[in-house]
């Protein structure tokens, strides 16, 4: 063995992405270099720090390799933030091959210049999680929501919803103690958070879904410059496009036990039709705005950057 | 030196540096920032983490309920609540043998009940129940052993500072945590009575008893309890009662402490800033150790010396309730020289993967609370246990008059409850779970 | 002189440790005015209340009753400036935990020259600190992150601790240099740090 890589993430290390995800990518380093790299996993921010500071660890060189959410630090990665909005993503699959060319094209030299980028992906369709059932936006009206994202958030208040701004790690806490009247998060959160224990309903979206995020495996430039160029090359293999859909749709297949669980312990699971949708989406209208404004600010073209990541996503056809 | 190597030896390094007087939490910064230096061959990763080590471990929502539970124990004592605590427990009890002496400890689990600190209840009764004590004829041994150990119910009765510092370091929840600790404290107060009541038939000479109260005025004295038992009400039961999070019940806490003691007269400007300035510090104290343990803590992971020891026990065939016991032993141990925050936040990053790797035919969660509380009732064994016991000190300060050695002898007896409760809770955990679903 | 300099800078750092106070008193009032702007929109919008008196409801809800919008990123933010204008006091006064078992039996000049080298070390401590924070709110400001409801940026938090980062690293230095003078004079400057931390 001649390299050994810290990877860091902050989620228990017997959580789905840790275990279908960053598990099989660092077996697989391991595997196709014949032992000469060891990947070292630490879980649950074993060394320390906080989630969004990941991204600097790595940057840093406290770890090799982290993989964190985009959204800890709202602002910091602005062209990622367009796989963000409501209602933009139908596909985990098709999104995460999306963000990923649109990741080579706009961002490497840009918002994630001071990593090499291993691979970036979105999870399934994120939707709500309430103690009472939600099918129109009036629903929500004076609901304390924890939301999953800025755009999220921007949203509820729109719906005259309670944003709190509480960590996810307080929401089991939050709705046992009617702190939160719901949540937002995929499918596949709900289980380690047991959110189908402590609410009765979950509001689904057919076609777009309410929101998702966008994660980012990513390594430290100068770790990967060290290494020998064979070595190099597996690491190469291992990440990209491929395995950027390989990893969001994982994680987002991991949303149907999930789902079972709460259909097995007889919750309700309201699925908003597309027609209905356009209540919500109609909302959302302004909030779009109100980004490409903010991304002009920054010198960026925002309707641009919509307009590729819908015109990739529709262009995606599974393999 | 391999990575586990160095990791290994930080321990004796560490040792060395708490017994030359080093403060805990830069003891642990320096074995951390050299231990980064050995391992990675350069300081930058050291440097990298301060960058946002220190404003991340202080910005923490969860540990700002520490100052909050600390003021709300200033605000409490300026408003009279120790003296009225004392003095209806006094009235109940006083006129039985030995009975002054279980008011007072009766007294400390009601004021640990609003107060989230050890050192803090011991100190505030100390200087409520000591005079008295000394007043019915109790010796000084005798007198300043069941105040040392009444105040590590302030830990063990919820609130508990400690208890908060356990739970962010196994990721655990607070309020289960707290709800768990309530029967183990009862049980510790009975303890406690049952160790004074033993010392007095041992020694008949070195205690008296007051004269019986009537009911008249047993029940006035009962009625200037009223706060203390809002407020716990108001704190708890809106934790539990679903109304607020821990942080936010400390911070209903403090408020209504300090609406209290200011209606009460207690709180003027001048009292107002000396609680500010004793908060400031104990804050100040609490996270830069805090601080110091997280820094060590990430070297250590890197080391890989946590998951290493986890998987050589289990390796070793040990049963599970033989290495608790071990581990038990060891804190009780480490706590006749370092005080309860440091201990946990040391050893609970390296004791407790081991704990969750153990089978005790109980879910995950139940084993991290059980041993939580365990590891809570030990820790505070510590703050009584010769030679450095924290309470030990600070109340013998309070009575000049009696020498060290008399606190310690008398002290032993309130040892042996606490070591004959941790055998309990240990062979029949159901005691500590029975209440959380 | 040392004397006169010292009770000033022990002024100081109780100063700011009250200022410390007064930031964790808001923190309590704005938490304590968050749950009841909270459970008052609950009790607005059930049915009781907000179904009987329709109107009264949506006007009190008009004027913006509910949580306090970001109150858990204000603790967070508050919080480490308090801890930090605390530190100072902390540093003056002693007020740090230690284990003096052994310590206590060695002579005075030994304890002397180990409390200096130990004040010494705390000093490059909090230094180191400061400047490190000082680094990482400088990366902070770069990096253009914002808080997620409120969305000021998160540097402002690092700059706000910052201030009393700095005070408190120079108190630890002035503890360094009293007890170096101590440490060589083999003889006390100061009154000894008294109050036991609680
Ligand atoms: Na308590
Ligand atoms: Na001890």
């Amino acid at each position: 063995q001649e390299v050994t890589l810290r990877l860091h993430q902050f989620l228990p290390a017997q959580a789905n992405v840790p275990v279908q995800v960053l598990d099989v990518w660092a077996d697989n380093v391991e595997r196709d270099s014949g032992g000469r790299i060891k990947v070292e996993r630490y879980a649950s921010m074993a060394l320390g720090g906080t989630p969004p500071e990941l991204m600097d660890q790595v940057i840093d060189g406290i770890a090799d390799v982290i993989w964190t959410v985009n959204g800890y630090t709202p602002g910091r990665f602005p062209r990622s933030e367009v796989f963000e909005l409501p209602f933009m993503v139908s596909d985990a699959r098709a999104a995460s091959s999306a963000l990923w060319q649109m990741y080579t094209e706009h961002m490497a030299d840009t918002d994630f210049a001071e990593v090499k980028m291993l691979a970036m992906w979105v999870h399934g369709p994120g939707m709500f999680h309430t103690n009472s059932p939600v099918s129109r936006p009036l629903d929500l009206q004076g609901m304390k929501i924890r939301g999953g994202s800025r755009g999220v958030n921007d949203l509820l208040a729109l719906t005259g919803a309670e944003a709190i701004g509480m960590p996810i790690s307080g929401v089991p806490e939050g709705l046992s103690r009617g702190v939160l009247d719901g949540a937002t998060m995929p499918w596949e959160v709900t289980t380690a958070l047991r959110v189908s224990e402590l609410v009765e309903n979950h509001t689904e979206f057919e076609g777009p879904a309410l929101y998702t995020l966008t994660f980012s495996l990513a390594m430290n430039p100068d770790v990967y410059a060290a290494l020998p160029d064979d070595l190099k090359t597996v690491i190469d293999q291992n990440s990209g496009h491929d395995f950027s859909v390989f990893a969001g749709g994982t994680q987002a297949d991991a949303d149907g036990p999930a789902r079972q669980l709460a259909l097995d312990r007889g919750n309700t699971i309201v699925t908003v039709s597309e027609a209905d949708a356009q209540e919500w989406t109609g909302l959302v209208s302004p909030l779009y705005a109100a980004w490409v404004a903010d991304m002009e600010g920054r010198g960026i073209d925002g309707q641009a950057l919509i307009d590729q990541a819908q015109q990739l996503m529709a262009d995606y056809t599974p393999q | 030196m391999t990575n586990l190597e160095i990791g290994i030896a930080s321990f004796p390094a560490l040792l060395v540096l708490i017994f030359l007087r080093v403060p805990i939490g830069l003891a642990m910064f320096i074995v951390g920032y050299a231990g980064l230096y050995l391992v990675t061959g350069s300081s930058g990763m050291a440097l990298a983490r301060l960058k946002s080590s220190a404003y991340s471990t202080f910005a923490s929502y969860s540990l700002s309920i520490v100052p909050m539970f600390l003021l709300m124990g200033y605000f409490a004592t300026l408003g009279g609540m120790s003296q009225a605590i004392f003095r209806a427990a006094a009235a109940f009890i006083g006129h039985r043998r030995g009975g002054i002496g279980m008011a007072a400890v009766a007294s400390c689990a009601g004021f640990g009940a609003i107060c989230g600190s050890s050192l803090a209840t011991a100190a505030t009764m100390g200087r409520v129940a000591l005079p008295e004590l000394r007043r019915f004829g109790y010796a000084g041994g005798i007198s300043t052993a069941a105040l040392a150990a009444g105040g590590t119910l302030g830990i063990l009765i919820p609130p508990s500072v400690v208890l908060v510092i356990y739970a962010i370091l196994a990721e655990q929840n607070i309020a289960k945590l707290f709800l768990a600790a309530i029967v183990p404290g009862i049980l510790a107060a009975i303890g406690y009575m049952l160790a004074i009541s033993v010392y007095v038939r041992l020694h008949p000479d070195r205690a008296g008893t007051a004269a019986r109260v009537g009911w008249p005025e047993r029940l006035r004295l009962l009625t200037g309890v009223w706060p203390v038992l809002a407020v716990f009400i108001a704190v708890v039961g809106g934790i539990y009662g679903g109304i607020f999070t821990p942080t936010e019940g400390a911070a209903v806490g403090a408020l209504g402490t300090g609406l209290i003691a200011y209606f009460s007269g207690g709180l003027t400007g001048r009292t107002l800033m000396e609680a500010f300035a004793s908060t400031g510090k104990s804050t100040a104290m609490i996270f830069f150790i805090v601080f110091g343990a997280a820094f060590y803590n990430g070297f250590l992971a890197l080391t890989q010396v946590p998951q290493e020891l986890s998987t050589w026990v289990v390796t070793q065939g040990l049963s599970p309730l033989m290495v608790l016991v071990v581990i038990l032993l060891i804190y009780l141990a480490l706590g006749c020289v370092m005080d309860s925050l440091s201990m946990i936040l040391l050893t609970v990053p390296i004791f407790f993967p081991v704990m969750m790797s153990l089978d005790f035919g109980m879910t995950p969660e139940h084993v991290a609370i059980w041993f939580g509380i365990l590891v809570l009732i030990v820790v505070e064994v510590g703050l009584i246990t010769p030679p450095v016991g924290m309470n030990l000190f600070i109340i013998n300060a309070m009575d000049r008059g009696t020498p060290m050695s008399q606190t310690y002898r008398a002290v032993l007896y309130f040892v042996a409850s606490d070591i004959i409760r941790v055998a309990l809770l240990v062979l029949f955990p159901a005691i500590t779970l029975f209440l959380i679903p | 002189m040392v004397q006169q300099l010292h009770r000033l800078i022990y002024a100081l750092a109780y100063g700011v440790a009250i200022i410390g106070g007064i930031v964790l008193s808001a923190l309590i009032l704005m938490i304590c005015a968050s749950i009841m702007g909270r459970t008052g929109a609950t009790l607005l919008h059930s049915d009781l209340i907000g179904g009987a008196f329709p109107d009264t409801a949506a006007r009190l809800l008009g004027l913006g009753i509910g949580a306090v919008k970001g109150d858990y990123e204000l603790l967070e933010s508050g919080m480490a400036f308090a801890v930090f204008a605390f530190l100072g006091l902390c540093q003056i006064t002693s007020g740090h935990a230690t284990v003096d078992v052994l310590t206590d039996r060695l002579p005075d000049r030994a304890r002397r020259l180990l409390q200096m080298g130990i004040e010494i070390a705390f000093a490059a401590a909090l230094v180191l600190i400061a400047v490190q924070l000082h680094d990482g709110l400088q990366t902070q400001m770069r990096r253009g992150s914002v808080t997620f409801l409120l969305q000021y940026p998160v540097w402002w938090s690092y700059a706000a601790a910052f201030v009393p980062a700095v005070f408190a690293a120079a108190v630890a230095v002035w503890m360094a240099l009293v007890r170096t003078a101590e440490g060589l004079l083999g003889r006390p400057l100061i009154d000894p740090a008294t109050g036991a931390h609680l």
